[in-house]
């Protein structure tokens, strides 16, 4: 009885105090990688991953019959061992089949599918960083639209986490041609009010009814398609590209790798505990 | 190198919008500035578009789903047209007119999942607290992250979280810790706005050779509760904050901590710039029924008893409603606004409650009233200063209540037992208009009478002779200030979790709440205009598409 009551109180007192919301778990036991990011594991996983995945998946990753697997979010923010568990199981209601290999050889394909999902700080990319800091901030001219904790300008995206959020890859093309991705929030778009006022930005949102734009002075515009003439959305970037030397592009790629909110173990252990799923 | 001349075309200026001090202190009236609306937390705002003539025809006007929310408890701050609403670990800002999204912004860091109650602003910079005691400062336009302090200690302690508002304030921002019956040492802090440098902590435990230190009979300092988990006020004319500090622990375990327990269920008075301790009132010394005064303390300025008094206001949780002079904290008013009050006879000259004895928890258990929950909790009340009147959201129940000796063990609850209903008897809970002169109370809306008591409702009033509240079931209502006839209702659907506000944005006035899973935002109905024109709307490489 004495047991009862207090697991009813304990269940009560959490719902009604208010200082006391949801209490963290006992932590689960993780299944962790054998090999993690061991370079004989990559290779043996490419060697599985060529005899038995690539002819659905691709060579390199890029995806096919079956699903893009290198260098894309969705595989980046998931855990080893969730990894190891599509593989083992397959995908009930695709074409994607358990997996007969054994068990440490499913983890090597997990280390090599790893090593198609390396984020820019993971990747140790080579260049002055300092020298790359120095364009960011002055000569070049990035920090006009572009912030980095705190400092800089508001009409391109924050950069702060970039580097853990792209690929080494992803940054340069992003560098080298601004058109090819434009990040949600970010893209060009000018406005005719009936009255003749032209207002021109980035859309932070739009939908069938209103659009929420953010001018180059950081003032917004909320903005009733009713009250609107006419209203352009640019495929182009607010960016231009850069013209820079060889070695400028290779030093801004190396401080803009090397922005990131979390070091890349904090970042492991934040996925591998499912922290970034939801509570 | 070739210069990116284009570049400057897009080099942002200081934007026309900055949140200056000054407007904090402000009555809210178009804007809504921090968690009740300015720093006295009276939560009344000077709009009146909508009024006692008109709010029987109010309708929704647009609702934000908050993904995967259930329990919201943010109110929003609006600032020039812009929302911004927190939920555990995230902020969306958004066009306040029409509920959609500017951005969003995930503390994806954060190592633990609690509600959230909202942001403070100032200058550009939008600051919220994280669920494992971090406070975070984002740009108000882009919600970058500009700068992220730890300051509960939680890799020491996994039981400190924070839930709170933040107040900003001159050029600092004020936090404190939730984890009061955990096991910690509550604590307010202040940071630098633009730095989020620490510039001062006050314990709200005394250490030893500090006054009050004695009133826990060696209690263990580091584990004696006083959280700190709601956002104070702020006096700008004596340059002081009012803090009100949690329950002592172990909650329900007095022996283990003979004395008054200072500076627990307490209200203090800190200097702003030193965080020193001016004076302090203990609403319930040895608090044994986990009785946080909690309830943010409300500034008042008016004739009180026929002279102007600066006064400072409580509905607590004991049940006592309280009016305080602000400037030293004597007790001027303190009356019970429940009838189901078992545990004092009243409160005596000296400002100590004239306790009956023997109502302490016990092995066995214990009735005593009011319950576990108060007699009013976190949700916020109202004062209108056209009635005179403070608008509560009262709860008359009774709980059994449970003690043993429980050794504090790291990493779990240190709450020596705890409450649980009486079997068939259920609360009510009640909106209740009380008399700051005298604590009388002028009318109340009950309500009906379930099971569940877990809603968390609060309350709005305005010029417009209104207050807005929530109820028990789901229903968002407004009420006569002058009378509580409920002049308007709306069914949200859900259950009410969070207090309303109000804003406006062109001129048209817009209540909103947040209501467990939504945002939610109402104004007077107006028939749309039909679009004078037929937009062109296109995008380059396409044919151009026809909108609206």
């Amino acid at each position: 009885m004495q047991i009862k009551n207090w697991i009813a109180v304990s269940w009560f007192t959490v719902v009604l105090v208010g200082s006391v919301v949801a209490q963290d778990k006992p932590p689960e036991k993780k299944i962790a990688n054998p090999f993690a990011k061991e370079k004989a594991a990559v290779d043996a996983g490419r060697t599985q991953f060529n005899s038995g995945c690539a002819v659905c998946h691709g060579p390199t990753g890029q995806g096919g019959r079956g699903s893009r697997l290198a260098d894309i979010e969705r595989v980046q923010k998931m855990p080893d061992a969730r990894m190891f568990e599509v593989i083992k199981e397959g995908v009930a209601g695709t074409q994607m089949p358990p997996s007969s290999l054994a068990d440490n050889q499913i983890w090597q394909l997990v280390s090599f599918i790893r090593s198609l999902n390396l984020s820019a700080v993971e990747q140790d990319v080579p260049g002055d960083s300092a020298a790359g800091e120095s364009l960011f901030f002055a000569s070049g001219q990035c920090s006009g639209c572009h912030m980095i904790r705190g400092r800089g300008g508001l009409i391109g995206p924050d950069l702060s986490n970039v580097g853990a959020r792209r690929s080494a890859d992803k940054l340069r093309k992003s560098i080298e041609a601004p058109d090819a991705f434009i990040e949600p929030g970010y893209a060009k778009v000018e406005a005719v009010t009936l009255d003749g006022r032209r207002i021109a930005g980035a859309a932070k949102n739009n939908s069938n009814h209103s659009i929420q734009i953010l001018d180059a002075q950081g003032k917004f515009h909320f903005l009733l398609k009713e009250d609107l003439k006419s209203l352009t959305h640019y495929k182009r970037s607010l960016m231009p590209t850069p013209s820079l030397s060889d070695t400028e592009k290779q030093n801004l790629l190396a401080f803009l790798s090397r922005q990131s909110l979390e070091t890349p173990a904090e970042r492991a252990r934040r996925i591998e505990h499912g922290k970034e799923i939801e509570p | 190198m070739k210069k990116i001349l284009l570049l400057l075309l897009f080099v942002s200026l200081p934007s026309q919008a900055e949140v200056a001090f000054q407007d904090l202190l402000k009555m809210p009236a178009d804007n809504w500035l921090s968690y009740s609306g300015d720093l006295t937390a009276r939560r009344y705002s000077l709009l009146k578009q909508i009024n006692t003539t008109n709010v029987g025809s109010v309708v929704p006007q647009w609702v934000y789903h908050v993904k995967d929310s259930k329990r919201l408890q943010v109110t929003p701050v609006v600032a020039d047209g812009v929302m911004y609403v927190s939920h555990t670990n995230e902020v969306y800002a958004l066009d306040a007119k029409t509920g959609r999204e500017i951005w969003h912004y995930k503390h994806v860091q954060a190592k633990r999942h609690d509600g959230n109650r909202g942001v403070a602003v100032l200058g550009e910079r939008v600051f919220f607290v994280s669920s494992d005691a971090h406070l975070l400062a984002l740009h108000a336009k882009t919600g970058a992250l500009l700068w992220d302090t730890e300051y509960g200690g939680y890799e020491q302690n996994s039981q400190i979280s924070a839930t709170l508002a933040p107040l900003a304030i001159n050029g600092k921002v004020i936090v404190g810790v939730t984890g009061g019956d955990c096991g910690m040492r509550g604590f307010v802090d202040a940071y630098d706005a633009v730095t989020g440098k620490q510039l001062w902590r006050f314990y709200t435990i005394p250490g030893p050779g500090e006054p009050g230190f004695e009133s826990w009979g060696g209690h263990p300092v580091g584990i004696s509760g006083g959280g700190t988990w709601m956002t104070g006020t702020y006096d700008a004319s004596q340059n002081l904050l009012f803090w009100a500090v949690g329950n002592p622990g172990p909650d329900f375990h007095g022996e283990s901590r003979p004395g008054d327990n200072l500076y627990s269920d307490s209200v203090v008075a800190l200097d702003a710039d030193s965080g020193k301790l001016k004076w302090h009132y203990q609403f319930t010394p040895h608090d044994t029924h986990d009785w946080d005064a909690q309830e943010f303390p409300v500034l008042i300025d008016t004739i009180f008893q026929g002279k102007p008094r600066k006064l400072l206001v409580q509905a607590n949780r004991n049940g006592f409603f309280y009016v305080l002079d602000r400037t030293d904290g004597k007790v001027l008013v303190a009356k019970p606004f429940v009838k189901k009050m078992t545990w004092a006879r009243g409160i005596l000259p000296n400002g100590r409650p004239d306790v009956i004895p023997n109502m302490d928890p016990t092995p066995a258990g214990r009735i005593a009233c009011p319950g576990i929950k108060g007699a009013s909790n976190w949700f916020s009340p109202s004062y209108n200063p056209e009635t005179g009147l403070f608008y509560v959201i009262t709860i008359e129940q009774c709980d059994i209540y449970t003690t043993s000796a429980r050794p504090y063990k790291k990493g779990e609850c240190y709450d020596g037992t705890g409450a649980e209903a009486i079997p068939a008897e259920p609360g009510q809970f009640f909106l209740r208009a009380i008399d700051i002169q005298n604590g009388q109370i002028r009318w109340e809306i009950p309500m009906v009478v379930k099971d569940t008591m877990d809603p968390w409702p609060g309350t709005v009033s305005t010029a417009g002779g209104l207050v807005f509240f929530g109820d028990n079931e789901g229903y968002f209502s407004a009420a006569d200030a002058r009378t509580g006839k409920v002049l308007w209702q709306f069914n949200t659907g859900q259950l009410i979790t969070a207090s309303p506000m109000t804003y406006s944005v062109n001129g048209k006035q817009y209540v909103a709440l947040a209501s467990a899973t939504d945002v939610f935002s109402f104004g007077l109905f107006e028939p749309m205009r039909p679009a004078p024109v037929t937009l062109k709307e296109q995008y380059e490489g396409s044919e151009a598409k026809q909108g609206n």
